[in-house]
């Protein structure tokens, strides 16, 4: 034991003074908020300022869809009307849509009874983001106008039709209320996905390379006159775990100094209205500790066996795959964060450090969940472990060559 | 008192015996070479003695008890392969190879400055250990495995990389460490070394024992048929017929008599046409003894 610290001593001393820790312990939370901004930004900004022109036969409806269109003041959008449109003019304004002069054109058709067509043509790849802002502009307005002509006023009609806005509210398991603002479960879920992967990948990797560097120099031989192969890895499991707790505990004072702050309450508002229970300040590090001595365990077996950090690269996929696996659910949490899938990831070692607090945010995830994906990565870290010290073993006084797959069954066997 | 007994110990990897039926013995106070060509299963006999693998059969004593992890506190390991951590000050390094060693951190500090001024590299201690030449980090290497003032040191190599200078150094400090009792045990090409330093001696080939005993005991089981000639002129004595072999380095020649060959009748022979300085009858050197050994045996 008296070994496995003082290794460990040196693994956190070493990397706690290293310029990386400083990097990634400003960076990652820097890198996030500067995602989400952009993020939000552009989501915000995707439907302003488009200039767009309204071909229809219908001079009152295509009038009352630009209104319904420019009651969006954020949109700052300018539109046109060409009514009643000729096939001429349909075609002129294709052209100005080619040649850039304007971002869409609106086309409508009332000629048939009863019934209206509309197509939108536009050149950007992205132009169905605003399709749902024309789409309800388009409805309204056709509502209105047929509701007119059915002999409701005007003003009775605008009633009728005014949008109702939906506030969101989210039970937890004690059946308290909490309060939650648009898409902010959602930014809730990428920032835990974020700061849980991002320094589980950085610090698991980072041990990896450390033992090809350590064989390369081949102090192993002269660790393992004084220390046990276990004692290494152990040492430097603890070592490097802690290094990544001291982070997250940097990060969390930071956030709890700030979200005392007078700036949080007005940045965190909208979208951004985000807020974290004791529960979820509690599972954090215990899950950041289950997934980097999962993965990194992992890979300090399979480091051993490498000449160079080339040679680590054919194994990358068993780190990411469970990763981009975790991160393609985040919608599918967002859409139902109780269904199968949700739960197969919250039971599954491999992507439940990345999606269990994420799906907190969301909803509340039954105890018996909570406690079987704890105790299920318990067991994978156990058995990890288990092969891992025994390739590490054999592994790291190997020199000269890469190791096969026959090569490495045959280690297992040797211990 | 032995430190270090095999008895019969072999390793094997795959279907490549490594070694093979190993015994020898360290006695306090003593340094034993442990001499083989290449691949000759050196590495792996001391790398057993350290525990680093285990021996498929056989057994290794250590401080007179069965191998246990714990004896390692008492043992010095110089790997041939040098380790040390890059990023890390020379100190703060000896400091926990000392601590591993289960000195207390204060000591270890204090003996690391002492080694550093005995073997003069006293500036090097602040330093990162990647800021310093290849025979400066062998020396921070060697200060690393004496710092826990081990009973028995294990040097795999403990000269290459080394100038003169510091070898000399170097071997100066063994010969103390031998004095106050130590004993040691180094593997080595390097036969004038060998034959400077070394009390007893192990030859291995192909993971065998050859030869192994005291050197001096060795050496006498060998007939005085070589000499030495330092001369000046004709070198026409060379082609004797009491010679087998002769090797000239301008004026100075090694030669091998024949089975019966005559020494007298060649140092006549020897001063008829040339001045002679020196004419000395000898032992085989220990090199001679390896190559006429192993040679054509190995399979490295």
């Amino acid at each position: 034991m008296r070994n496995i610290l003082l290794i460990a001593k040196r693994e956190y001393l070493e990397q706690i003074h290293g310029r990386a820790f400083l990097f990634s312990t400003i960076l990652v939370p820097l890198l996030i908020v500067a995602l989400l901004g952009w993020s939000s930004y552009t989501n915000r900004n995707a439907n302003a300022g488009k200039h767009i022109a309204i071909a229809s036969d219908s001079a009152n409806l295509a009038d009352a869809i630009r209104r319904q269109m420019l009651d969006d003041k954020d949109a700052k959008n300018t539109v046109d009307i060409i009514a009643p449109a000729s096939e001429q003019d349909r075609a002129s304004l294709l052209k100005l849509v080619h040649s850039k002069a304007i971002d869409g054109m609106l086309s409508i058709d009332t000629s048939s009874a009863g019934a209206v067509t509309a197509t939108y043509t536009s050149l950007a790849s992205g132009g169905f983001v605003n399709l749902g802002g024309i789409r309800s502009a388009l409805n309204h307005a056709v509502a209105s106008q047929r509701l007119i002509a059915g002999g409701v006023k005007q003003a009775d009609a605008d009633a009728a039709l005014k949008s109702v806005s939906i506030d969101t509210l989210q039970l937890d398991k004690d059946g308290r209320i909490a309060n939650t603002k648009g898409a902010s479960p959602f930014f809730k879920a990428l920032i835990m996905a974020l700061l849980l992967s991002m320094p589980i990948m950085l610090y698991g990797l980072d041990m990896a390379r450390a033992i090809i560097e350590e064989k390369t120099s081949r102090i192993f031989e002269v660790m393992l006159s004084v220390a046990r192969a276990d004692d290494l890895l152990a040492g430097k499991l603890v070592g490097v775990g802690a290094v990544g707790l001291t982070q997250i505990a940097i990060w969390m004072i930071a956030a709890m100094l700030f979200m005392g702050s007078a700036l949080a309450a007005t940045a965190l508002t909208g979208d951004f209205a985000i807020h974290f229970s004791w529960m979820e300040g509690l599972l954090f590090p215990i899950y950041f500790v289950l997934g980097f001595a999962l993965f990194s365990a992992m890979f300090s077996g399979l480091a051993a066996t490498c000449e160079t950090s080339q040679d680590l690269q054919k194994f990358m996929p068993l780190a990411i795959i469970p990763l981009y696996l975790s991160m393609g659910l985040l919608p599918v949490l967002l859409k139902d964060p109780n269904s199968v899938w949700a739960v197969a990831a919250t039971l599954c070692p491999l992507t439940a450090p990345y999606i269990v607090l994420p799906r907190m945010g969301m909803a509340a995830v039954p105890l018996w969940q909570l406690a079987a994906s704890i105790v299920l990565l318990i067991l994978s870290i156990w058995a990890v472990l288990w092969l891992s010290s025994r390739l590490y073993r054999v592994g790291i006084l190997m020199y000269g060559k890469r190791a096969t797959l026959p090569e490495l069954v045959r280690w297992l066997r040797y211990s | 008192m032995p430190v270090v007994e095999l008895a019969g110990v072999t390793k094997a990897y795959e279907s490549k015996v490594a070694v093979s039926n190993l015994s020898l013995s360290i006695e306090a106070g003593q340094i034993f070479g442990l001499l083989g060509p290449n691949g000759a299963g050196k590495t792996s006999s001391i790398r057993m003695m350290m525990g680093i693998t285990i021996p498929d059969s056989g057994s290794i004593r250590l401080f007179e008890k069965p191998f246990d992890r714990k004896s390692l506190e008492r043992v010095g390991y110089l790997p041939e392969e040098r380790g040390l951590y890059k990023k890390m000050k020379v100190i703060d390094q000896l400091v926990f190879f000392g601590e591993l060693h289960g000195i207390s951190p204060e000591e270890a500090r204090k003996r690391s400055t002492e080694w550093a001024k005995r073997m003069e590299i006293a500036d090097a201690l602040p330093k990162k250990t990647e800021e310093l030449s290849k025979g400066m980090q062998q020396k921070i290497q060697f200060i690393a495995t004496l710092l826990h003032a081990p009973d028995l040191i294990v040097m795999d190599e403990p000269f290459a990389g080394l100038d003169p200078v510091n070898a000399v150094l170097v071997e100066r400090t063994l010969l103390a460490l031998k004095d106050q009792g130590k004993a040691i045990l180094f593997s080595t090409h390097r036969m004038e070394q060998v034959e400077k330093l070394c009390d007893s001696i192990c030859l291995i080939n192909n993971g065998e024992a050859v030869l192994s005993g005291n050197l001096r005991e060795i050496k006498s089981r060998y007939e005085r048929n070589h000499v030495i000639v330092e001369f000046e002129g004709d070198s026409a004595f060379l082609n004797s017929a009491e010679i087998a072999e002769a090797k000239n380095f301008s004026g100075h020649a090694k030669i091998r008599l024949k089975p019966r060959g005559n020494a007298q009748k060649l140092l006549h022979e020897a001063a008829a046409v040339a001045t002679i300085y020196r004419f000395e009858l000898v032992e085989p050197s220990l090199e001679e003894i390896f190559i006429e050994t192993v040679g054509g045996k190995t399979n490295a």
